[in-house]
């Protein structure tokens, strides 16, 4: 088990390098440096801000500069916003978009796989269609509609919720629906069917045969069975959730990492998007890393297929 | 010994049980049966064919191409309010939000915008002309102290008695959809961004399902070591956020032309295609047919093509089924955040992400091509679900 565990690390760890190898050489393969505009700047200041920026280095030499900054966590400075480091940014950003994915991540555990295990329960009754109406309608709306929707209704028309910003803690309940929106739905269906393909199984007849109450079926056998895959859903969320900031940033003007990262999209701020797409990357792995040993050690039988295929 | 005194001949009754009972049905005939049955799958088909339709025909049936522009006629509803100004000749009018005063015919065609004569700001009071015709629109009713009405404003046309009631709402003839801030037609770019996004749809899922039965099948079939390293590059893309790839591409070309979206797109998303199309042929290149092929001497390339992708061509159609959903989504996704195609080409994604800015004014701007994406998403999947219980009943999911 150890020995697994150790091997999907250092796999870790090697993605991660290989992603902020291809990050790097994406980058710079882009035609003009960082510094090009419209109106051309003179060559002595072009010259001073390349040796500034150690943009005049062979490429190899600003390659292993930047994989040191990365080992000792140093993104550089940002391009477009001058006198700021890329790490002030994430700083900034990160435990605001932190925040919200985490009451996300929380509202879709919670209450996906509780919707979702009442629908089983009730399958084809009143309760069952609507959760799988509204579990629908979940998976086909964009996140960015969600949200407009919600601030067009509950934000202007009824004044329910402020339309933008975390300043008051009903500010979190438009971003947290909007992010969540689609993985919940995905939760509740997944759950669902899963926990029906459980509850058909031999041991659960056996269980409720041998006298057990019915709670006690569902809880210890169908429930704790029934929630192995979408564990293996959470990593995918988690990638969900970080990209859906991007929108749902910009829409409901949260200072997140999400909205700095669109904004160094269309500003071209090289060294930002480089270090917030690393961040992300290595966040990724980092999770489907913890969700793959989570994984291991509630269900042996992955461990056993994965080590012989 | 076979001799003709070993036989008999069969009686009427024999023969007749050789006699087929039922009309045989080919695979693709069963598979239409059992689709036919699947109530949400036929809704899902018919929802696809009318998107398709949509993006196909209907632009030919407008007056207007996508990129026709009137400032005059710039962000006019589906639905108005008309005010009769005049009656013999009838003359109604609809105030936009902008404080644009149009001529409406009696069923919603716009005919007209009166020109802006007179400006009185301080009194709240607008003249319009239109030829010899002047209008006054008096909007001071709930914006200056001390007045206060059921109504927002009133019309009065050369000094007649002011109108203050709306004659009824009629739906716009010219704009069906509403127009833009342009004065675009948005049904219109509605069905070109239709055309936009479906072709990056289509085009997309086509080079996923290219790369990956390819790539999956020579993986499964060869085995060994050539398919453990092929898988494990399979694996290391998986383990990487795609969209931020996308998004990486999208930046390095610059070019924000229909071509590099859809390559883009095809280009990260054709793992998951891979990987099923492996785990279908690794089960079926140990049955004998594959035996009895490759001991006729069949080679390589046409076992995999004509003996095990054939083969496997159910759950291939039911994942590409779900995968141009999913490349819609992202395109839209894309085009939201500011990397979609460039103006005036417009996508589902771009609409709604112009739509946005003047959501509380003109919310049917969003609406709109939210709707789109929202049928055509809902269709595919409805389709794709309808497809999986029919294609292969092993897979029905409870």
């Amino acid at each position: 088990m150890k020995n697994y565990f150790l091997r999907r690390f250092i796999y870790s760890l090697f993605t991660i390098f290989l992603i902020a190898t291809v990050t790097f050489f994406m980058m710079h393969s882009i035609p003009g440096g960082p510094f090009t505009r419209e109106k051309p700047v003179p060559p002595e200041i072009m010259r001073a801000l390349n040796a500034k920026y150690h943009l005049d280095d062979p490429l190899i030499v600003q390659y292993f500069d930047y994989l040191k900054g990365l080992v000792t966590f140093d993104l550089g400075p940002s391009f477009s916003k001058i006198g700021t480091s890329v790490n002030d940014l994430i700083k900034a950003g990160f435990p605001i978009t932190a925040k919200v994915g985490f009451f996300a991540v929380l509202l879709i555990t919670v209450l996906g796989v509780s919707v979702g295990i009442i629908s089983a329960l009730r399958q084809n009754r009143p309760i069952d269609y609507f959760v799988m109406f509204m579990a629908t309608l979940g998976v086909t709306i964009p996140s960015f509609v969600l949200a407009t929707v919600f601030i067009f209704v509950f934000a202007g028309k009824l004044g329910w919720f402020p339309p933008f910003g975390l300043a008051s803690p009903l500010g979190y309940v438009g971003p947290v629906i909007a992010l969540s929106g689609y993985s919940l739905s995905f939760v509740a269906r997944l759950t669902r069917s899963s926990m029906l393909e459980v509850l058909r199984q031999d041991y659960i007849r056996t269980a409720r045969a041998n006298g057990l109450k019915e709670l006690s079926v569902l809880g210890k056998h169908a429930i704790k069975n029934a929630l192995i895959p979408v564990v293996t859903y959470l990593g995918p969320t988690i990638a969900a959730l970080m990209t859906g900031s991007f929108v749902v940033e910009r829409i409901f003007a949260i200072p997140g990492i999400g909205r700095y990262f669109v904004e160094s999209v269309s500003n071209r701020d090289y060294t930002t998007i480089m270090g917030v797409t690393v961040l992300y990357a290595a966040f990724y792995v980092l999770m489907v890393f913890l969700v793959d040993v989570l994984y291991a050690i509630i269900d042996p039988r992955i461990k056993f297929e994965k080590e012989s295929g | 010994m076979m001799e003709a005194l070993n036989f008999e001949p069969a009686t009427a009754e024999e023969a007749q049980d050789q006699e087929l009972l039922r009309i045989s049905l080919t695979y693709w005939q069963d598979v239409w049966r059992r689709l036919k049955n699947h109530k949400l799958a036929m809704v899902g088909l018919i929802g696809v064919i009318f998107v398709i339709l949509f993006a196909i025909f209907g632009p030919l049936f407008s007056q207007f191409s996508y990129s026709d522009q009137n400032l005059d006629f710039a962000n006019t509803p589906p639905r108005f309010s008309i005010y009769r100004v005049a009656d013999n000749p009838d003359y109604n009018v609809f105030l936009t939000r902008d404080y644009k005063l149009l001529h409406i015919s009696d069923n919603g065609t716009i005919l007209n915008r009166l020109k802006l004569d007179d400006k009185d700001v301080i009194n709240k009071k607008y003249t319009y002309v239109d030829g010899d015709k002047s209008v006054l629109l008096d909007f001071s009713y709930n914006l200056l102290p001390g007045k206060e009405a059921e109504y927002d404003y009133t019309f009065s046309m050369n000094g007649a008695p002011e109108v203050i009631q709306p004659l009824k709402k009629v739906s716009n003839r010219l704009y069906p959809f509403g127009s833009d801030d342009l004065g675009r037609s948005l049904l219109v770019r509605v069905m070109y961004g239709a055309r936009i996004s479906l072709t990056i749809a289509f085009v997309a899922s086509l080079v996923n399902l290219l790369v990956g039965v390819v790539y999956g099948s020579i993986a499964a079939y060869e085995g060994g070591r050539t398919d453990n390293l092929m898988m494990r590059f399979v694996d290391l893309l998986n383990s990487i956020p795609l969209l931020i790839y996308i998004i990486l591409i999208m930046v390095l070309v610059g070019n924000r032309g229909l071509w590099t979206l859809t390559f883009a797109l095809g280009s990260v998303y054709w793992v998951q295609m891979a990987r099923l199309v492996r785990g279908q042929v690794l089960s079926l290149k140990e049955q004998e047919f594959v035996l009895a092929a490759r001991a006729l001497g069949v080679n390589r390339s046409h076992i995999i093509s004509r003996h095990l992708v054939p083969n496997a061509i159910g759950p291939i159609i039911v994942t590409m089924t779900m995968m141009i959903p999913s490349a819609v989504f992202t395109e839209a996704f894309i085009a939201f955040i500011g990397l979609g195609v460039s103006a005036p080409m417009a996508s589902w994604g771009t609409l709604a992400n112009d739509g946005l800015g003047g959501l509380m004014s003109y919310p049917y701007q969003l609406f709109f091509p939210s709707l789109a994406i929202a049928v055509t998403m809902l269709s595919f999947n409805f389709l794709g679900d309808g497809l999986r219980d029919a294609l292969d009943p092993r897979l029905r999911k409870g």
